[in-house]
């Protein structure tokens, strides 16, 4: 009984461990609410170490690409990162059209995109910290290139 | 007995000192300051905003390699200086009192260059377009910056970034004509709510009311 017990105690704790691993970097939120009036309402929440390990776990010739694309602009891009993680919330970049309005911003710890537009709403947000492992992986992917 | 109480109550004290001394800010940090763009074209019902900490700009500049840019310096070529010793040039300024230093009327046009509380102020207008006017207004610390570590043919921009934030709210640039209306400014807000531009407009350095 006390055996069956801390087998069940240990499965909880392995449980618990991987609950606090998949949120370590915090949540992906993807919301599509088309305006049409049959029009669909997707709203998606997944863990954002997602990203960085299905880039770690993609294969290579499909990264190949991207890698070499984002290759030029790391410095820039951890820079950018790293300058984003220390600053307050902010707009960063706000088009007003008669039609379309696009918001990116940084919110607790998250870029955050949103499109409004005559056909959709659109809302994108993800965690700073996940876009930063997300490209560390990439540039590692470019460097096991070289 | 009251002994132990004593010492107990001294104890107690110090550790609410600690913990008052660990609570308090050490030293007030500085504001973080913004650099904002407006564009606004009412005719085509167009507004686009940017807002960028000017510490991020800061870190991003010196990271960017390309072209003419590297290490947060632009490098002009010495065909762009057309044989002008600028550092030469601005220290004049810099020692000169406030003044008008170059006034161009036409028929055409009006420019106007002046020097006046600390700023170095450009004035552009096209009479052919009453509407269209440009107007710049640049610390002269934040001029003395960009030329302070740069080489030759160099402009230090991480360094003007550094003296812009120590310079106070702004506004750096306007650009007016019929249908666009550009503005840059720094200042402390993370947004730009339209009481604030107003504000900011009419609070513009005083070198502006010298256009």
């Amino acid at each position: 009984m006390i055996l069956l017990g801390k087998i069940a105690l240990g499965m909880a704790g392995v449980g618990l461990a991987g609950v606090g691993l998949l949120c370590s970097e915090g949540f992906v939120q993807v919301k599509v609410i088309e305006k049409e009036p049959q029009g669909r309402h997707i709203n998606l929440i997944a863990p954002a170490i997602l990203a960085p390990i299905a880039v770690h776990f993609a294969p290579q010739r499909d990264l190949a690409q991207a890698a070499r694309e984002i290759r030029p602009y790391l410095p820039a891009i951890r820079a950018a990162l790293d300058g984003l993680r220390d600053t307050d919330d902010v707009v960063l970049v706000e088009v007003k059209e008669p039609e379309e309005r696009v918001q990116v911003s940084k919110s607790s710890r998250s870029i955050v995109v949103d499109v409004d537009d005559a056909n959709e709403t659109v809302h994108v947000s993800t965690p700073i910290r996940a876009i930063s492992s997300t490209v560390e992986e990439l540039a590692t992917a470019t460097s096991n290139r070289l | 007995m009251r002994e132990i109480v004593r010492r107990r109550t001294q104890i107690a004290t110090v550790l609410c000192l600690l913990a008052a001394a660990r609570m308090a800010p050490a030293k007030a940090a500085p504001a973080e300051k913004y650099l904002h763009v407006r564009v606004e074209d009412p005719t085509k019902g167009e507004d686009v905003s940017v807002n960028v900490p000017l510490s991020m700009a800061e870190k991003i500049l010196p990271a960017i390699n390309n072209h003419d840019l590297h290490d947060g310096k632009v490098s002009i070529p010495n065909a762009e200086m057309n044989g002008v010793d600028v550092r030469a040039l601005l220290d004049a300024v810099r020692t000169a009192p406030d003044n008008e230093f170059v006034t161009v009327k036409d028929k055409n046009s009006d420019v106007r260059v002046a020097k006046a509380n600390g700023n170095i102020i450009v004035h552009v207008s096209d009479k052919r377009d009453k509407e269209e006017k440009v107007d710049v207004t640049v610390p002269l610390k934040v001029v003395d910056a960009l030329f302070a570590t740069a080489k030759g043919d160099e402009l230090d921009i991480a360094a003007a970034l550094r003296a812009l934030s120590d310079a106070g709210d702004i506004l750096l640039v306007t650009v007016k004509d019929s249908s666009q209306k550009v503005r840059v400014w720094v200042d402390s807000q993370n947004t730009q709510d339209s009481g604030n531009h107003d504000r900011r407009e009419g609070s513009e350095p005083k070198a502006g009311s010298d256009r």
